[in-house]
Formats: C-alpha cells, sequence, structure tokens
C-alpha cells in the first residue's frame, strides 16, 4: 500500500477536485477518510490529534491485534497520477455557476454555463441539468400518483444527456467525472452493462471518487459480474471490495478488507461503522454494541447506519439506550429515514405496536426502498395479527431486493401463523437459501415440517441438523433432534443428541427440564444397554434434582445395583438347565 | 399501501378522454333538433352514439389510443362528417391553452347531462341521461377532473399538448397524401402552427424531438468506442423465434410488441384506460393463454405485462397473468414465483368482480393461493405434491369456511386423483377429508374418489356453482366409464351388485351438463363478453353498414364480424362454451369405449364444427387426433396421413403435442404393418420417451408405449421377450387400477401365446380378457377378443373349429358393424380358415364361401399395407385354387403371397416425407 503521506496527498487534491465540481457526498467521504489516517504524532500539536483521541480504550480492547497496518504483501498498487487541472483560472461564469448550484438553483448554474466548453464546465452543466431533472421527478412523483400507484415519473434531462455524453464519449473529451455521469445517466436509462463499463473506466482513471465506486457497486449484483470487471488495483478499490463483499453476503471476507484498511485509516469512522455492519450480520451484536457506542462518541451527530445500532439494542432490549438513541437523532435530523425507523424500533420494543408502523411509514415515504423500514413493518403487523399487511410489507421488501432473507422469514411466518405451512415451507426455503448459517431460519423451517398437519419428521429432522451446524445459540436444536428420534424409535441417534445437548448444557452451566429429561432418558438407555456405570452417573445426577424423576432414578438403582451384585449376571443365568 | 383493496375501477382523466367528451358533446349537443346540427340523418347520429359506446367498453389493449387513432377510426365512422368531427375535436383540443379553459370546458359539459330532476323536457330536445353509460361516463370524468390538483390540471394540459402534437406530426404525412381534398385540412393544419399556444408548446417540441432521438437508436452506437458498443447488443432484442411459424399467436403478438415499440418511451402520451377496461384485457389474454397453450408468444405478452406493471405497480393482477404465461410456457420456476407474488399482494381479495363479504374478516383469501398452487403443482405433473397443497387448501378453506373454495378445491382434487395413477393415498389424504370419506380408513384410491366426487357434486349443487356442477357431472360420467361401482363396505348387509359399469348413467351425467348453457349468467360477469364485441366492432369499422347482410353471406365466418355486435347482444361465455364442448368429446370417448365407431365419430365432428372456437388448443387437437384415428383405422393410412398434414399446418407441432404423439402411433402402426420392425421399435422410443418426460409421467401414454413395444416384439417373433413386457405392463395397469387397459393387455397376451404356438396357455388370458370387456361394456375389444378366442380355438385343432366358427359368427355382426379394416380382415381370414380346416367341409362344393371372405379380406388389407395379413390371405386363396383345381388363378395368388412375402421380408427403402421427417425432428 502506498505511503500514509502519498495517500494523504492524494486525498486533499481530490477532496478539492470534487467538491469544486459539485459532488459533495464523494468529497465528503473522502474527507472522511483522510482524517481517518492516523497522523504521525511528531508533527502536530494535541490539539489537532484531539478528534483522533476518541479512539478510546474500548477500541484497543476489541482491536485484533496483528492484523493492523500490515499490508498484504504482493499486491502492487498501481499510482494514479492526480488529475491536472485542465483550467487553471476558474472563469467567473464558472463561479457563478457553481454559486447557484450551491444554492441548489440547479437550472440556473446550467444556464450559466451554456456556452463554456471546458471539461469541468461541460461536466457540472450536465450534472446541474441531472440533478435538476431528479428534482423535479421526484416532485412529479407525488404529483402524479394514480389510483394505481403510477409513477412513472422520469428525468426528462437523461436523454439529451445521454445524446452529449455519448458524443464527448466518442470525441474522447471526456473526463472520468464526465464519465461517472454518463453512467449514472446510462443506469438510469437500464443500459447497465454499458453503463458498467463506463464507471469501470472512470473509476479506473480517478479512483477517488467515492460517488462512481457506489453506483458501481449497485450494478455489481453477483460475485460473476464482480469478477468480470476489470479494474486496476488502487487502494481505493480495497474499499470498493470491502463494501461489495459485504452486499454479497461474504461477511467475513468483508471484515477481514476493512480491517485491513483500519491498518492505515486507524481513525475511519466509515470503516469503523462497516465493520459494526459486518459484525452485526456475522451477529455478533456484544462487539457491535461497543463499537457503535465508540463511534457516537467520536461522532455524536451521526445519522447513518444507526439504525443498525438500534436493531442491537431492539435485539438486546435495551430500552433506555434505545430511547437514548431515537431521541438523539431526532434533535439532530427528524427526517431522516433512519431516525424515523430508529423511533420505530423503540416503539415495537414498547409493544406499542401501531406507533411504530406510523414511524415505520414515515420512513417509507422518505425513501420508498428502504429495505429493513419494509421488513420490519411487516414485523409489526404479524405482531398486530394483520396478516395480508404484513404479507404485502414483506413481499415489497423481497420485491426491492431478493436476496433479502429477513423479509422471505417473514412471510414463511405470516404464512404458518395462518394455518398453512406447506405453502409456508416455499418461504423457509427461499429465506434459507439466501442465509444459510442462521439456525434460526433452519429451526422455523424444521418446525413447520414438524406441525401436525404436515409431520415430516424426516425432514425436519434434516433442518434441525443443520440449525445445530451452524451455531445455534439458543440450544432449541439439539434438544428437538433427540426428541424426534426418539419419537421415532431410533434410541442410539436420540441418545447421541441427548449427550451432545447434555455436553451443551454443562458447558453454559444451563439447568432445566431440558437437562432432567435428557439425563432421564440417557440413564434408562444406558440401563438397556447394559452400560450401568454410565447409567450409574446418570442416575445420580438425577438425585440432585426434586420431582418425580429423582425417585424413579432411585429405583433405576437399586434396580441395577440388584443386578449386577446381588444376582448372576445373565451371562451365567444362561447357563442354568 | 399494505393491506388496503384499492377501489375498484379507479379513474384517471386523460387527454383521450378529454375527446372523447368533446365528442360525446358533439353527439348530444344541448339543441332544440331531434337530429342535432351537424349530423344528416338519425342513423349517421345512432352511429356516432355507438361508436363512442364502443369506445369506452373497448378493452383490447392496455393503453389508450392516440389522437391519430382516433381521428381514423373518426373517418371510418363519421363518413361524411369526417372533417368536420376532426376538425372540431382538435380544434376544440387545441383551444384548450390555459387551466382556465379547462375549468370552462368541464363547466360546459356538465350542461349536457340533464339534471337527475329535470321532468320537464321537450319532446324534441337530445339530453344525455345522466345514468345511460355515456352519461356514466360524462360524470366520472367530471369528477375526475374536480378532484384533480392545481399541478394535476397542469400535467393535463402538457399532456394535452403531446397528444395534439403528435397526431399533427404524424397526420400531416397523410394529409400530403391525400393532395386532393386538402383544402380543408391545409387550412387547419396552418391554424396549428400559427396557434398561440406559447411556452407550452416550445417545451412540447422540445420534448418531442428529445423523445424522437430516443427512438432513433441507432445514431447513439455509432458514436460509442468499439469496447462500448460491443455490450449494445443485448439492450433490445425481443425476436422471438417462435412467432414466425405461428398463426395462432400472430395476431396477439404483433399488435402486442408494435404497440410496445412505440410505447416504450414513457415521457408522456402513455395513458391506462380505466381500471375496469384493462382488467377486462387481461381477462381476455388469460383466455387466449389458455385456448393457444404454448403457441401464445411468450415474449411478447410478458412486456406488455412490464410495460402494464411499470405503469400501474398496484395493479397485481398482472402478476397473476404472468402466472399464467409462465406456466403456459412451461417455466415452473418463475411461474411459482409470480403466483406467490401474485397472492402474496392481493391476499386472494383482489380484481374487480371482487365483492368483499358482509362479515369481512381480515384474513385474506389465501385458501384460493393454495388451491392455484395445487393446480400448478398438477400441470406440471407433480401430482403429490399438488395433493398435499390441496389438502391444505381443503383445511384452510374449511377454517375460514370458504365454501366455494371448498368446492372447487375438491373438484380440483377428483380431477388430480382421476387423471393421474396413485397407487395408494395412504398418508396423504389425511385427517381434513373425515368429515367426506367418514366411512373409514380402508378405501381404495378409486372408491376415496367416488366419495369425494359425490361430495363435490353435492356441494357445488348447494352453492349453485353451475359451471362446477357441470364439469362434476362429467368427472362422474368419467368415472362412471371406467370404473365398477362397488359397495364402499366390505361388511354389512350386502345388496347383490351386478359387477359392471352401466352405460345409462355415464350417458345420465354428461347429458345434465347441458342445463348449464341456458343457465350460465349465474355465474361469471358478462362485462368480458360485452368489452370484447365493442373491440371486435372497433377493428372493423371500415365495414360499411349499408353491407351487412352481404358481407354475412359472403361466408365470412371470423368472429369479429360486425354483424355479431348486434346479433348477440350477450354471448355465452367461452368457458361456459368449452364445458359443454367437452361434454361432447367425452361421449365421443365414451363411445370409443364402448366401440360405436359412427357414434364416436358423430361426437367429435360436432364438437369441431360447434366447438372450435372455444375450444382451448389441446381440446381442438384432442378431437382431430380422434378423427385422424378414426380414419387411419377405416380408410387406411393414406387418407390418414393426409388429414394428418392438414392438422399440422393447423396446431403448432410444439414436442409432446397431441397431433406429434399421433403421427407416431401411425407411423408405428403402418410400420408394423409392412414389416418396417427397426422403425417401428425407433418410433416405439420416441413415444417412451414421450411419456415420461422431464415433467411428469403420463400413465396413459406409458401404457400405450409399453403396449406398443411388446407388439413390435411380438411381431418381430420375439416371444418370450413381448410375453414379459406384456406381464410387466399388466402388473402396472393393475397397480395403478387401469382396467380398460387391462383388459387390451390380457388380450394381447393371449395373442402372443397363441403366436409362439401355445394356444392353451393363451386360452385363459383370452377369457379373462372378455370378462373384463363384459363388465366395462366393451363391446367392440369383447368382439375382437371374442376373434382371439376363436382363433385360440382353431390353433388347437381341426375338431375344434366347428366351435371357434360358432365363436366368430357371434361376434361377426359387431365386427362387422363397428370394426376397422384389419379387424375385419382378420376375422375373415379366421373364417376362411375354419371352414378349410374343418374336415367336413369340401371346398370344390362350395368354393365361393372361402373365396369370398378371402377376397374381402384382401381389399381391406390393401389400404392398410398389411404384408403379413395379405400373404396368409392369398396363400389361402392359392391352397383353395389349388384344390379347385384352377392353377392360373393359384399362380396369380401364389405370386401375390411371394410378393407379400418378399416385401416383409425386405422392407422397400422408398420413404416418404413424413416419416423421415419425424425422425429428423425427434
Amino acid at each position: 500500500m502506498s505511503s500514509k503521506e502519498s495517500c494523504r496527498i492524494e486525498l486533499r487534491t481530490a477532496i478539492r477536485q470534487l467538491s469544486d465540481r459539485c459532488l459533495y457526498s464523494a468529497s465528503k467521504w473522502a474527507a472522511e477518510q483522510l482524517v481517518g489516517i492516523e497522523q504521525d504524532p511528531a508533527k502536530f500539536t494535541p490539539s489537532n490529534t484531539r478528534f483522533q483521541r476518541g479512539s478510546s480504550s474500548i477500541r484497543r480492547r476489541f482491536r485484533t491485534n496483528e492484523i493492523t497496518s500490515t499490508p498484504p504483501t504482493g499486491v502492487a498498487y498501481v499510482s494514479t497520477p492526480v488529475m491536472e487541472e485542465d483550467e487553471a483560472i476558474h472563469g467567473d461564469f464558472y463561479l457563478l455557476a457553481k454559486s447557484y448550484f450551491d444554492c441548489r438553483e440547479y437550472r440556473r448554474a446550467a444556464h450559466v454555463l451554456r456556452d463554456q466548453t471546458g471539461k469541468k464546465s461541460v461536466f457540472l452543466r450536465c450534472y446541474a441539468l441531472y440533478l435538476a431533472g431528479e428534482k423535479r421527478k421526484e416532485e412529479e412523483m407525488i404529483e402524479l400518483e394514480g389510483p394505481l400507484g403510477k409513477s412513472d415519473a422520469v428525468n426528462r434531462e437523461l436523454v439529451s444527456l445521454e445524446r452529449e455524453l455519448a458524443t464527448l464519449c466518442k470525441n474522447n473529451t471526456i473526463d472520468p467525472f464526465g464519465l461517472y455521469l454518463y453512467g449514472l445517466v446510462l443506469k438510469e436509462k437500464g443500459n447497465e452493462n454499458l453503463a458498467r463499463k463506463v464507471l469501470v473506466e472512470s473509476v479506473n482513471s480517478y479512483p477517488w471518487n467515492w460517488s462512481a465506486w457506489s453506483e458501481l457497486q449497485s450494478l455489481c449484483t453477483t460475485v460473476d459480474i464482480l469478477n468480470g470487471l476489470n479494474l486496476s488495483n488502487h487502494w481505493m478499490k480495497e474499499f470498493f471490495l470491502a463494501s461489495i463483499y459485504q452486499e454479497l453476503r461474504m461477511h467475513n471476507e468483508s471484515l477481514s478488507k476493512y480491517e485491513n484498511l483500519q491498518g492505515m485509516f486507524t481513525f475511519s469512522n466509515y470503516i469503523q461503522a462497516q465493520i459494526a455492519k459486518a459484525r452485526y450480520s456475522l451477529r455478533e451484536f456484544e462487539q457491535v454494541e461497543v463499537i457503535f457506542e465508540d463511534l457516537l462518541r467520536n461522532d455524536p451527530y451521526r445519522v447513518e447506519d444507526m439504525d443498525t445500532y438500534s436493531n442491537v439494542l431492539y435485539t438486546k432490549e435495551c430500552f433506555s439506550a434505545l430511547s437514548y438513541l431515537a431521541h438523539r437523532v431526532i434533535m439532530t435530523d427528524k427526517y431522516r429515514p433512519e431516525s424515523c425507523c430508529i423511533i420505530g424500533n423503540y416503539y415495537s420494543l414498547k409493544g406499542q405496536h401501531e406507533k411504530s408502523v406510523v414511524y415505520f411509514r414515515r420512513a417509507l415515504k422518505l425513501n420508498k426502498n428502504y429495505l429493513s423500514a419494509w421488513t420490519l413493518m411487516g414485523h409489526e403487523y404479524v405482531e398486530m395479527k394483520n396478516t395480508p399487511a404484513a404479507v404485502d410489507a414483506y413481499r415489497r421488501a423481497v420485491d426491492i431486493n431478493p436476496r433479502d432473507y429477513r423479509a422471505w422469514y417473514g412471510l414463511g411466518q405470516a404464512y404458518e401463523m395462518m394455518g398453512m405451512p406447506h405453502y409456508a415451507l416455499h418461504y423457509f426455503r427461499k429465506s434459507v437459501f439466501f442465509q444459510p448459517i442462521d439456525s434460526r431460519l433452519w429451526i422455523a423451517m424444521a418446525q413447520c415440517y414438524e406441525s401436525e398437519q404436515l409431520h415430516m419428521l424426516e425432514e425436519a429432522i434434516k433442518c434441525y441438523k443443520r440449525a445445530a451446524n451452524c451455531n445455534d445459540t439458543e440450544a432449541i436444536a439439539l434438544h428437538r433432534l433427540a426428541m424426534l428420534h426418539r419419537e421415532l424409535d431410533q434410541p442410539e441417534e436420540a441418545a447421541f443428541y441427548y449427550k451432545k445437548d447434555l455436553e451443551r448444557m454443562e458447558a453454559e452451566e444451563r439447568e432445566g427440564p431440558n437437562l432432567v429429561e435428557a439425563l432421564m432418558f440417557l440413564a434408562t438407555h444406558c440401563k438397556t444397554q447394559k452400560k450401568f456405570e454410565e447409567a450409574e452417573v446418570y442416575c445420580t445426577r438425577l438425585l440432585d434434582y426434586t420431582g418425580p424423576e429423582r425417585e424413579t432414578a432411585k429405583s433405576l438403582l437399586r434396580g441395577m445395583r440388584i443386578a449386577q451384585s446381588g444376582f448372576p449376571s445373565m451371562d451365567v443365568e444362561h447357563f442354568h438347565p | 399501501m399494505a393491506g388496503v383493496v384499492k377501489a375498484p375501477g379507479a379513474f384517471a382523466i386523460t387527454p383521450h378522454k378529454v375527446s372523447v367528451c368533446i365528442l360525446v358533446n358533439i353527439y348530444a349537443s344541448p339543441s332544440q333538433i331531434s337530429v342535432p346540427f351537424p349530423f344528416s340523418s338519425v342513423s349517421q347520429h345512432n352511429r356516432l352514439g355507438l361508436y363512442l359506446l364502443a369506445l369506452t367498453k373497448s378493452c383490447d389493449d392496455i393503453l389508450e389510443p392516440k389522437l391519430d387513432q382516433l381521428i381514423n377510426q373518426l373517418r371510418e365512422v363519421g363518413g361524411l362528417l369526417d372533417h368536420w368531427l376532426t376538425d372540431h375535436v382538435t380544434s376544440r383540443l387545441s383551444s384548450l391553452s390555459s387551466p382556465d379553459d379547462l375549468f370552462n370546458f368541464f363547466n360546459e359539459l356538465r350542461e349536457t347531462l340533464g339534471g337527475p330532476d329535470s321532468g320537464v323536457m321537450e319532446d324534441d330536445q337530445v339530453i344525455l341521461d345522466p345514468n345511460s353509460n355515456l352519461g356514466m361516463f360524462l360524470r366520472r370524468c367530471i369528477l375526475a377532473f374536480n378532484l384533480l390538483t392545481f399541478e394535476g390540471i397542469c400535467h393535463l394540459l402538457t399532456n394535452i399538448g403531446i397528444y395534439c402534437k403528435e397526431a399533427i406530426l404524424s397526420c400531416s404525412s397523410y394529409e400530403l397524401r391525400r393532395v386532393d381534398d386538402s383544402g380543408n385540412d391545409l387550412e387547419s393544419l396552418s391554424e396549428y402552427e400559427n396557434m398561440d399556444l406559447n411556452l407550452v408548446f416550445k417545451k412540447i417540441n422540445e420534448e418531442m424531438e428529445a423523445r424522437k432521438r430516443a427512438t432513433e437508436q441507432v445514431s447513439f452506437h455509432l458514436h460509442l468506442p468499439k469496447e462500448l458498443s460491443t455490450l449494445v447488443e443485448d439492450i433490445e432484442v425481443f425476436a422471438d423465434p417462435k412467432s414466425e411459424h405461428n398463426d395462432k399467436g400472430r395476431e396477439s403478438s404483433s399488435y402486442a410488441s408494435g404497440e410496445l415499440l412505440r410505447d416504450v418511451d414513457p415521457n408522456g402520451g402513455v395513458f391506462l384506460r380505466t381500471n375496469w377496461q384493462i382488467q377486462g384485457y387481461l381477462m381476455e389474454q388469460a383466455d387466449a393463454i389458455e385456448k393457444h397453450g404454448s403457441s401464445f408468444t411468450l415474449n411478447a405478452f410478458e412486456l406488455t405485462l412490464r410495460l402494464l406493471q411499470k405503469l400501474a405497480p398496484e395493479l397485481h393482477r398482472v402478476h397473476f397473468l404472468r402466472y399464467l404465461n409462465n406456466l403456459y410456457h412451461d417455466d415452473y420456476f418463475s411461474a411459482l414465483e409470480n403466483l406467490h407474488r401474485y397472492f402474496d399482494y392481493s391476499a386472494g381479495t383482489e380484481g374487480f368482480d371482487f365483492v368483499p363479504p358482509a362479515g369481512c374478516n381480515s384474513f385474506g383469501r389465501y385458501e384460493i393461493a393454495l388451491l392455484c398452487l395445487g393446480m400448478m403443482h398438477f400441470h406440471f405433473g407433480h401430482p403429490k405434491k399438488a395433493l398435499e397443497v390441496l389438502t391444505e387448501a381443503v383445511r384452510v378453506a374449511q377454517q375460514h369456511s370458504n365454501d366455494t373454495c371448498l368446492a372447487y378445491t375438491l373438484a380440483a382434487i377428483c380431477s388430480l386423483l382421476s387423471e393421474i395413477g396413485f397407487s395408494t393415498t395412504s398418508g396423504i389424504l389425511g385427517s381434513p377429508f373425515s368429515p367426506m370419506i367418514s366411512v373409514g380408513t380402508s378405501l381404495s384410491v378409486q372408491q376415496q374418489l367416488f366419495v369425494l366426487l359425490k361430495g363435490s357434486l353435492k356441494r357445488a349443487e348447494s352453492l349453485k356453482l353451475k359451471q362446477l356442477v357441470a364439469a362434476n357431472h362429467l368427472a362422474m360420467a368419467k368415472f362412471d366409464l371406467t370404473h365398477v361401482q362397488r359397495p364402499l363396505l366390505s361388511f354389512g348387509p350386502k345388496t347383490s351388485m351386478k359387477l359392471r359399469t352401466c352405460p345409462i348413467i355415464v350417458c345420465k351425467e354428461l347429458r345434465s351438463g347441458y342445463h348449464l348453457i341456458s343457465e350460465f349468467c349465474c355465474e361469471g360477469s358478462t362485462m368480458t363478453a360485452d368489452g370484447a364485441f365493442s373491440t371486435a366492432w372497433l377493428k372493423n369499422l371500415q365495414k360499411p353498414m349499408g353491407s351487412l347482410v352481404l358481407s354475412q353471406d359472403n361466408g365470412s365466418r371470423n368472429n369479429s364480424n360486425p354483424f355479431l355486435f348486434f346479433t348477440q347482444p350477450s354471448s355465452i361465455p367461452g368457458s361456459v362454451m368449452q364445458l359443454v364442448g367437452s361434454s361432447y368429446l367425452h361421449r365421443a370417448t365414451a363411445w370409443e369405449i364402448y366401440g360405436s365407431a359412427p357414434l364416436a365419430r358423430v361426437n367429435a365432428l360436432v364438437y369441431a364444427t360447434c366447438f372450435a372456437d372455444a375450444s382451448s388448443s389441446s381440446d381442438a387437437a384432442l378431437v382431430h387426433v380422434k378423427l385422424i384415428q378414426h380414419l387411419a383405422v377405416f380408410k387406411g393410412y393414406k387418407e390418414a396421413f393426409a388429414a394428418l398434414k392438414t392438422a399440422e399446418e393447423k396446431f403448432l407441432c410444439v414436442s409432446k403435442s397431441r397431433i406429434l404423439i399421433l403421427k407416431l402411433q401411425l407411423l408405428h402402426e403402418r410400420a408394423l404393418h409392412r414389416g418396417h420392425l427397426k422403425l417401428a421399435q425407433q418410433v416405439c422410443d420416441e413415444l417412451g420417451v414421450l411419456a415420461s418426460s422431464v415433467t411428469a409421467v403420463d400413465m396413459e401414454l406409458k401404457t400405450e408405449a409399453s403396449l406398443r413395444h411388446a407388439r413390435t416384439l411380438l411381431t418381430a417373433k420375439q416371444f418370450s421377450q413381448a410375453a414379459a413386457v406384456a406381464h410387466s405392463l399388466f402388473c402396472m395397469c393393475y397397480k395403478f387400477n387401469l382396467q380398460v387397459e387391462s383388459a387390451t393387455v390380457l388380450l394381447l397376451l393371449a395373442e402372443i401365446h397363441m403366436k409362439s404356438g401355445n394356444a392353451v396357455v393363451g386360452l385363459p388370458y383370452a377369457l379373462a380378457s372378455l370378462s373384463y370387456c363384459q363388465t366395462f361394456n366393451l363391446d367392440l375389444l369383447r368382439a375382437s377378443a371374442t376373434l382371439t378366442l376363436a382363433e385360440l380355438w382353431l390353433s388347437l385343432g381341426s375338431n375344434h373349429a366347428k366351435t371357434a366358427l360358432t365363436l366368430l359368427h357371434g361376434a361377426f355382426p359387431m365386427i362387422l358393424g363397428h370394426g376397422g379394416l384389419e379387424l375385419c380382415a382378420r376375422a375373415y381370414i379366421t373364417e376362411a380358415k375354419c371352414y378349410l380346416s374343418d374336415p367336413s367341409f369340401l371346398v370344390s362344393r362350395n368354393p365361393e364361401l372361402v373365396l369370398d371372405p378371402l377376397r374381402q379380406a384382401a381389399d381391406e388389407l390393401q389400404a392398410l399395407e398389411h404384408h403379413e395379413l395379405m400373404a396368409e390371405a392369398f396363400y389361402l386363396m392359392a391352397i383353395v385354387f389349388d384344390k379347385l383345381g384352377q392353377p392360373e388363378q393359384r399362380e396369380e395368388a401364389a405370386s401375390s403371397f411371394k410378393n407379400h412375402v418378399m416385401s416383409l421380408d425386405h422392407p422397400h427403402d422408398v420413404e416418404d416425407p413424413i416419416q423421415s421427417d419425424t425422425l429428423l425432428n425427434a
């Protein structure tokens, strides 16, 4: 990896260039990474580094030790020369246009630049037109909403933009920013292959534009497409890969990429949040919570990614922390989909599902394609016993992203609730297909098979086995497996699973009826198998518990002692005449 | 949004509706004369009225017509008035240049409507009844306009501008061609140019140009760097390779794709018809998909649906249509996906005909989803899965007390059980059926089916679901045709039952379907029919009204005859026609089984002539198959193959179509007769492959394939192998309760043993077959079993010739009356053999007694090219002539014999086009 200093220089130039072209979110991203790079403490006064100091003890606690700042060997990074500015002297018109742009008067900005021919001016003009079209589109979407949900509003600038950019592209008078915009336009027009190609060209010649990378990411929906991309090796590519791995549910790969990057960008909030998200997908909630707490300490007005944090708090049932978070985001920005979603989560945790639905709806009004809000709203409707509405909400989530296993799972649950286990199986199958490592999904499917209507126990056993193999935290699978095998009259298998369950309960120091049941079965099973010593161990353990089992254990023990000591064993009896 | 059922018939005001409003205003202008100003006669006035009516009802597409289409249609309708009408519409439209003009326009419209209480009316004044069709339309338009926001009105204005401009652009070229009477038009044209529509039009012009550029995508590719342009190829390739060979789907596809190419760009000017009309369109398409099966073009319709979904994402029925489309194109995964999607969104409560039940429960009606899913699995040939799903449907329907759905589900289960061979249902048909099958659990599949059928019929009758009742009657008839009714209880007092099927019951069941045709209107809506006629009428505007009778006389038989629009105010829905038609098909099959060839043929012909329009493609193919088979059996292969050729042209010869199977069957039989054993085996193997395709095992076809396999082996004189195949086939038939087939197999076994020289072993098989035939009233098969029995007796020795002859004479009436060429010939030859082997029979005394049947046999066999039997006939003839001492005729017969034996041994290599064609294809 190139040195920190060169990275810093690259980023500084990029930020200037990006914000000069009004690509604000890309420049924001670059700036975040810039300050994320660890400073040389010798050169800076403490006040400079204070921002980074927040990194606290907690981070050190969870820091995975060795990977820090060891760049992967053998990867040669190309150094892309920082682009030369073509117009050293900014035209006055450009300045005017940029001010208009900053005031969100896009059309005016475009009009000012109508006769300018410099690459930069052309880009800004096109970009302003594009945004103007987008703005009008958003407005029309609401104005034109018909009775059947018709919202075919389109960006009316796309056609002329595409034509112009195509001409520029042909004449080879287009800069990487123009290519980015061209890619954007092509994507909107549905020409995905060409868009991908153009965007790759853009990021190869100017890798610091994160917006271009994100557009490219949204166009790579499978690993195959990703592998087909011809990307040159720049350190920005690592960010891209990390992000797309997460999108493609390759969480471990994504995590390791991010942790690698953290070696260089030690204090990047962005990377920290991404790591948290990846760990959330891996269901490591404890760590996620710590990371987010840390993140909020450094960046208290952050709203991005906070919905993930609220999900964690929800799962851990931290009422007050969740309410605190909700309060905080609503003071920061009330009309962000994330904020609404967090509040929805809070109400849901409080059991006020109607209110929760109101907030999820608001989140969806702000962003119709907000995936998790649809799914969460589905959950709320399930709680409210309004299954058709729940099914509808889940289905919308699935149609937005067919890989959303939570929504598939929700659909399955909804149908199971309505007493249609066979129909529900279709959805469970879908959900385990997309997330085969989640034991809860397998257990849900198994329970479906187990239901009295279907009673397909063999299939249920298969599902439970899968669940047991993927870290079943609630330890349902092993117990059910043992029970099912007992029900199917397969004592050997039943004993095997009871034993495993027992070991597990011992390891986790759990007690309860399951433990007694396991001991009871094992004791009788060992006795019939003539493994008296083992049986004795189980029986003695049973004596610690009260209830009828204790008596049974006592009588078992007595019987065994008589069989063992008092009387000749079976073999001897055999020889009796 | 979630869980909210949209009000049906949502209505949005569009430029097209505005122009219809203008026309209505012309039609019913508030004037004092009975025939308002521009019209010269009442009929002209009426014609415009009819046209407007059709315009508001027709549902031939999802999109509203453009102005130029409207103008063209007006040209057809208006006759002499056309200039005036078009001018009026266009100028009125283009005079709407500000929002205020629109307000005024709709205010004016209101005056056209008579008030609800305006009792005082002058006789000759034209006032539109607010409750008439057109009045309602006008009122809805006014209401929709009043509900618009100011932004909405602005959009409407812009859209009207685009709508006009487009028409002018496309019209101008048209107008230029008609120079002769252009004076008027040019004037109006220049009027537009001068029109002061200021900014609005400027903007529109820009948009139009942009749009034009968008459609000429060629230019853009040329400007691309090479690597980029290689990518472009995959953007729009919609060409459907199928549609070229396909006449049936063409009409539907051509306009669909044409429509799309034009409208792919949604920049404006694309307006959906009303919800009502779209639903009608979708229903029509659903019918069309079912009717044309896989010859319906997949892609073109899929494109229409995609467009529709884009324009109306809340119209969930689109997903259902997509499911149907995929279903009939055998795309399992997409079909499954779309089915689930549809029911997830609609909860089974969508559709314009859906009336929420009084006690509106919020559960949704997901049992319908289960029913559909079950039917889908059935269609794809997963009977076990289908049964599981349908069982769940029964349970859920019972839970939610949805009796209608329950009745349909039961009917579906019945057809599943009857069509697909289950050896046992234990463990599948479980608890939910206990209220219906309360008798016991030890019932056989057939008994369960019977109980279910009865229950389903009763339920359908009590719910007054006419179509379902009729369908159940048909299913019942089918059951009675092939099953003996046994008592359900194996204990208790037994009434003496004669173990036979009862043709009378079958007939009764088939007949009871007819009541349907007079009572159909209780179920289903007439909306589609209405819309369809409007559409048909609009499409045939060019036919002048005066020559209606003439055009009828010309014998144009197509459905879209304008005459129909007037003569059939309410037509019979297609589904009813289909049901009634299929009862004829059932009859034909019944008579086929009972062995009455003429009756079977008559019924098939009735179906082919009367129900061809309404029938689905598979049914139509089936009836053709029946007729062609009849030809082959009674007229020989030449005619059959000629008929097959026309049938092949008519039906798309896709894989596993009935026509293809028929072709293979005919080829096999001919190959057997001619002695082309290799070919026969090859064809037979192909049949076997078709029987167990990827989707499912077709039991009927599988039985037939192995039957033919056994027959081929028999002809090849590999008796033990043939017997083994036949034996295993019999086992299978027994297992799956295919009793009619069992009779055939037993008869074949008897033949095998006879030919292998074990007549004694053959006898019990023949007798068993006879008793099966008796039980199931299979008269023709029984006659042929009797014939085989006679042959068996005969081969036992000459002293049994008398017995054989008596048997034969008993069967002769049936054989000669209904039997095919081969059967008759065999009977004749056997008769001759009986006489000849009878020691007491002297040839010289009565030679014609032997020679006559032999000649008959030889004649009939000629058509079949059955060399083996022909050789036998000539051999016998030669012997007779020899005994009679007529050496010349003896030599003649002997040489014929030699010819046939030679061609049997060396099948000549002259292949005709049909079979080589098949082998290449297959």
